[in-house]
């Protein structure tokens, strides 16, 4: 018995050189840095208001006090902690809500219409009455985190299961497979490939989630400083926080992103 | 093996084949062919049990396990490598791990894909796919064989080929086959009996065809057969009239 040619492989292995995307990031850089230049001579020659637009210099002498002197730590872990279990718990309930309403069509039916009206509003805006109820400590942000996650992995995981490839569900049958097989080897690899590619959407949520609930009220946390530093008009500061939670995402984006290849590696070949 | 008697299928009630009767004996390879919509694909579905027929009944003379259906479409598992697609009925059957990664590596090289094992399906070529679910069916030995139009969506030189390769299992093993197509010649290369059915909805067995071309066969030479001319012809004639009953094309 022959085999057919079997296709190139292209997806295997891509031989193109790594230069053009060193280059491209050599040239990112390159404009980063310019930028930058320019910002920081326009400050000192007092074309840009300091108040307002405080120099890199001042920004980068921000971030290395907020690091040196251990101040950054606590916040950030105080942060952290609330988007951490924020996302956890939102995963774990929006996989268990969206598998009761796709396998219950009462639980659908209960649920749907709530989890519609809260994924069409801006959820943020339920940050006070969440303060409100649950204080200004860990409690308000972390269901603030939760529920912004909740609703998207709700909506990955119930759409996932119904839209299921009915062909792999009628394979499995055929080949004398039950409902626990079908779970196995169908629904919990479909509702994977949902729930990962819509983690890194996720862990920015969960970020969102934590730092408003921080921003609109509470003791600790980036969102909290940002608070802090808004109130005071300290521009500087300001800035430095926000790249901070940039870099911060932006970490956590690289470790999603890897998690994700791992976890589907069958769509990476 | 398989008598069908008397069997309505259809969707909303409305009957799409209509009081079909079908038998099939062990060893026979038989084929079903009709014109489009006429129920062919039902027929297999109500077998399999993935159907329910709005009438009539299915008698076989085996367990629902000793039943093969290769499917139009190649969908394998996108998760599961290659060699797990395959082992996925061994295992459902309870066959011990090992084992089942042995056979299944063994059918992976009677079919032409040695060293595909750790491969995943979206890495293989619509042939390579093909045989891959070949293997997922053949591996679980079935004594009857379903096939809807396996190799419909195939190039012509790796569709003659993975024909040949399973028809000269299924004639070392004498396999039972009931082979949905609507390729003619196809029907006519592999088969001993080929059943007609009308155009539907209410579509019915139309004619009934033996085909007593010696095996073993081979798919090209079948067709320099002095038999295989004039039952063509019988079989265009018999479905252009079903389709021009329609009053669709001639």
């Amino acid at each position: 018995m022959t085999a057919e040619t079997q296709r190139s492989g292209s997806r295997v292995s891509t031989a193109a050189s790594p230069r053009p995307g060193r280059t491209r990031a050599i040239r990112r850089a390159l404009a980063l840095l310019v930028l930058l230049a320019v910002w920081e001579t326009l400050s000192r020659i007092g074309w840009l208001d300091p108040f307002y637009v405080p120099p890199p210099s001042s920004v980068g002498r921000v971030i290395v006090d907020l690091v040196t002197t251990g101040q950054l730590w606590p916040h950030l872990g105080a942060t952290a902690t609330a988007a951490f279990a924020g996302l956890l718990l939102g995963v774990v309930l929006g996989i268990g809500l969206g598998f009761a309403a796709a396998l219950s069509p009462l639980v659908a039916d209960l649920l749907e219409p709530v989890m519609i009206l809260l994924n069409a509003i801006p959820r943020v805006i339920l940050a006070p009455l969440f303060v409100i109820w649950l204080g200004i400590g860990l409690a308000s942000k972390l269901a603030l985190a939760t529920i912004l996650v909740t609703v998207l992995i709700f909506f990955a995981v119930y759409n996932g299961i119904k839209e299921v490839d009915r062909r792999l569900v009628e394979r499995i049958q055929t080949l004398g497979g039950g409902r626990s097989v079908l779970v196995r080897e169908v629904y919990v690899p479909s509702v994977t490939a949902w729930v990962m590619g819509n983690f890194k959407v996720a862990v920015g949520f969960a970020f969102t989630g934590a730092v408003v609930g921080e921003f609109v009220a509470s003791s600790r946390g980036l969102g909290y400083l940002l608070q802090f530093a808004q109130s005071t008009y300290n521009a500087a500061l300001t800035i430095a926080l926000i790249l901070i939670i940039m870099t911060f995402v932006l970490v956590l984006f690289a470790v999603a992103e890897r998690l994700e290849r791992r976890l589907l590696a069958w769509r990476y070949l | 093996m398989l008598r069908v008697r008397g069997l309505t299928v259809g969707y909303g009630g409305e009957p799409v084949i209509d009081g079909v009767d079908l038998d099939l004996e062990a060893g026979r390879f038989a084929s079903l062919i009709g014109p489009s919509g006429s129920g062919k694909t039902s027929i297999l579905r109500v077998v399999t049990s993935l159907m329910q027929p709005l009438h009539g009944s299915v008698e076989l003379d085996l367990d629902a396990r000793d039943i093969g259906f290769l499917f139009q479409d190649d969908a394998l598992l996108p998760w599961r490598t290659v060699r797990q697609n395959v082992t996925l009925g061994l295992k459902i059957r309870d066959v011990a791990f090992g084992d089942a990664d042995t056979q299944a590596d063994d059918w992976l090289t009677r079919l032409g894909l040695e060293g595909f094992g750790d491969r995943y399906p979206g890495q293989l070529s619509g042939g390579q796919r093909k045989r891959v679910a070949i293997a997922q069916v053949l591996a679980l030995s079935p004594k009857l064989l379903l096939m809807d139009e396996p190799f419909a969506a195939l190039d012509a030189i790796v569709r003659t080929r993975i024909t040949q390769d399973l028809l000269d299992w299924v004639e070392r093993e004498q396999l039972t086959v009931l082979l949905v197509t609507h390729d003619l010649e196809e029907a006519i290369s592999v088969s001993d009996e080929v059943h007609v059915l009308s155009q539907g909805p209410r579509a019915t067995i139309r004619a009934r065809h033996t085909i007593d071309i010696p095996r073993p066969r081979n798919v090209l030479k079948v067709r320099r057969h002095p038999d295989f001319g004039p039952l063509l012809q019988t079989l265009w004639d018999e479905l252009a009239g079903e389709v021009a009953e329609e009053g669709i094309a001639t």
